[in-house]
């Protein structure tokens, strides 16, 4: 399996990875998938004024999953909270050089993003 | 070449070639070395034909056989091919039926699967939890039209090590041909064919610091197998096409060298020592039989971490998802889950494999390095994080 240099550079630093002690309660909360088929994300995105302010996440899965949830992470941080409905797939996955046969994988992490949109709506 | 931060401990996929092999092959290519065909009648090539005598000698008394008894081929895989097909079909009027395990390597059960396609009944036996392939079990499979039991010696995933001297006395009773892949026992624990209830072995020269690209076929004395192409008399009409006297005379000196490897305590010793450095993880845990195995390889696998991260995060190291014949296989070893592993352990799994070279230096920077990566990923995904799920609010 080929990793881009971007894959590897966040594979290996992946930033705003999600930790107990930074938890403000302020936070709403998305997950998808399932670690038994190897992957599952799930997001922690804190907005104001319908601005995200920050997006932290946990992670478990290969090298081109961690590195496109550390970009999509940054990428949302500055955002409106209508980009959580976004379609983020093709867009990661040209960025990450992701192969084909792993943008399902992709998918999964804007199942989390909905999980996150819709735990906001439901309060 | 192996750079200055890597560390290769994937000995059960292939080895180095020693440099006495290496010193012994060079006088076999050149013009002033033993060159010529060794079907020629003229002197070099009598000589190059003496050369490859010689490296039979040695690969027989390596095993335990007489000389005639050993035929070379390409490898362990072609072998296996030969013994398995020759066998069907020499022996077709006997039946079609032949039985193997669910944790053999993938030469074998792709020609067995070849063979089913073909109109032939195959057996997949399972084993234990541990990996073990029981007497028992095989007697109950054996039918009236059995021609052939293949199962290997040493597993390359585990290095679980088959009774086959039990498994062979149970073909022997019934008169079913019994074939032995040994592809990994060389130099790794005593193998003495001629003792053993064995009618056909699979050898190959590069898992004991051979040159890759050479193996050799065992056949007992009155046992036979159809060739499987045509081309000429060499290796008894059996094997056909221009011996490669390097590569033969390279397997012979690297089987003479491991019959007298001094180091399998040593690496007994470097494999406790990679466990001990490897099980303060928690969850870890040993894949195979705890005391019926080889010296060199520990199968581990580490749970709560995805499989490709791990693998990815650990660049440095040289070593094995399972088989470095599957390794591009994204699902998880197919001998881990006949052990009972499902698919998410079986590929957050890892063969560690050490070897002649390999040092208590390496064996440590392993393990932490294993360390560091396995606690990293786990540390991505915590398996309970206990703030996830509360404190939801309107954004």
């Amino acid at each position: 399996m080929d990793y881009s240099g971007e894959v590897q550079r966040r594979f290996a630093a992946p930033g705003r990875i999600a930790r107990a002690t930074e938890h403000t309660g302020c936070e709403t909360t998305g997950e998808a998938g399932d670690r038994s088929l190897g992957v599952w994300v799930c997001f922690h995105v804190r907005a104001r004024a319908g601005q995200i302010e920050a997006v932290r996440f946990q992670v478990f899965g290969c090298p081109h999953t961690i590195a496109a949830v550390s970009l999509l992470a940054e990428r949302l941080e500055g955002e409106g909270v209508a980009a959580l409905g976004r379609d983020w797939a093709r867009e990661l996955a040209a960025d990450l050089s992701v192969p084909a046969e792993k943008l399902g994988r992709l998918l999964v992490l804007e199942d989390a993003l909905r999980a996150c949109a819709r735990h906001g709506e439901q309060g | 070449m192996n750079t200055a931060n890597e560390i290769y401990l994937d000995y059960a996929a292939t080895t180095p070639v020693d440099a006495r092999v290496v010193e012994a092959m060079a006088g076999y290519l050149g013009r002033d070395g033993a060159f010529a065909n060794a079907a020629s009648i003229h002197a070099p090539g009598r000589r190059a034909a003496a050369a490859i005598a010689r490296a039979r000698a040695q690969v027989a008394a390596a095993v335990g056989a007489d000389p005639g008894h050993i035929l070379f081929t390409s490898g362990a895989t072609e072998s296996d091919n030969l013994a398995i097909r020759g066998a069907m079909q020499y022996y077709r009027d006997r039946g079609s039926h032949l039985i193997t395990a669910r944790t053999e390597h993938k030469a074998v059960l792709d020609t067995c699967a070849d063979l089913h396609r073909q109109g032939c009944s195959v057996t997949y036996l399972d084993c234990d939890e541990h990996g073990l392939v029981h007497s028992e079990a095989l007697r109950a499979a054996l039918r009236p039209d059995t021609v052939l039991v293949s199962l290997m010696h040493v597993n390359n995933e585990t290095g679980v090590v088959q009774d086959i001297g039990a498994l062979g006395e149970v073909c022997r009773e019934r008169g079913v041909l019994f074939h032995v892949d040994a592809a990994q026992s060389v130099g790794k624990l005593p193998l003495d064919l001629a003792e053993l209830p064995v009618d056909l072995a699979s050898l190959t020269a590069h898992k004991a610091y051979g040159p890759k690209g050479i193996g050799a076929l065992y056949m007992a004395a009155g046992v036979g197998v159809s060739r499987l192409q045509a081309g000429g008399d060499q290796e008894r009409g059996l094997r056909p096409g221009t011996s490669p006297t390097h590569q033969i005379v390279g397997m012979g000196a690297a089987f003479e060298l491991a019959a007298t490897a001094p180091k399998r305590n040593e690496i007994e010793g470097l494999r406790r020592r990679l466990w001990e450095g490897l099980k303060t993880l928690p969850g870890v845990r040993v894949n195979g039989h705890p005391t019926q195995r080889v010296a060199h390889i520990l199968n581990v696998s580490f749970p709560g971490v995805e499989g490709e991260s791990l693998r990815f995060a650990l660049q440095p190291l040289a070593v094995s998802a399972g088989s470095a014949c599957t390794s591009d296989n994204p699902e998880g070893s197919h001998v881990l889950r006949a052990l009972g592993l499902g698919e998410h352990l079986a590929q957050s799994s890892l063969r560690f494999s050490l070897g002649r070279f390999s040092t208590a230096g390496e064996v440590e920077a392993a393990a932490a390095l294993v360390h560091e990566a396995v606690l990293r990923l786990r540390a991505l995904a915590p398996e309970a994080p206990p703030w996830t799920r509360q404190g939801q609010q309107s954004i």
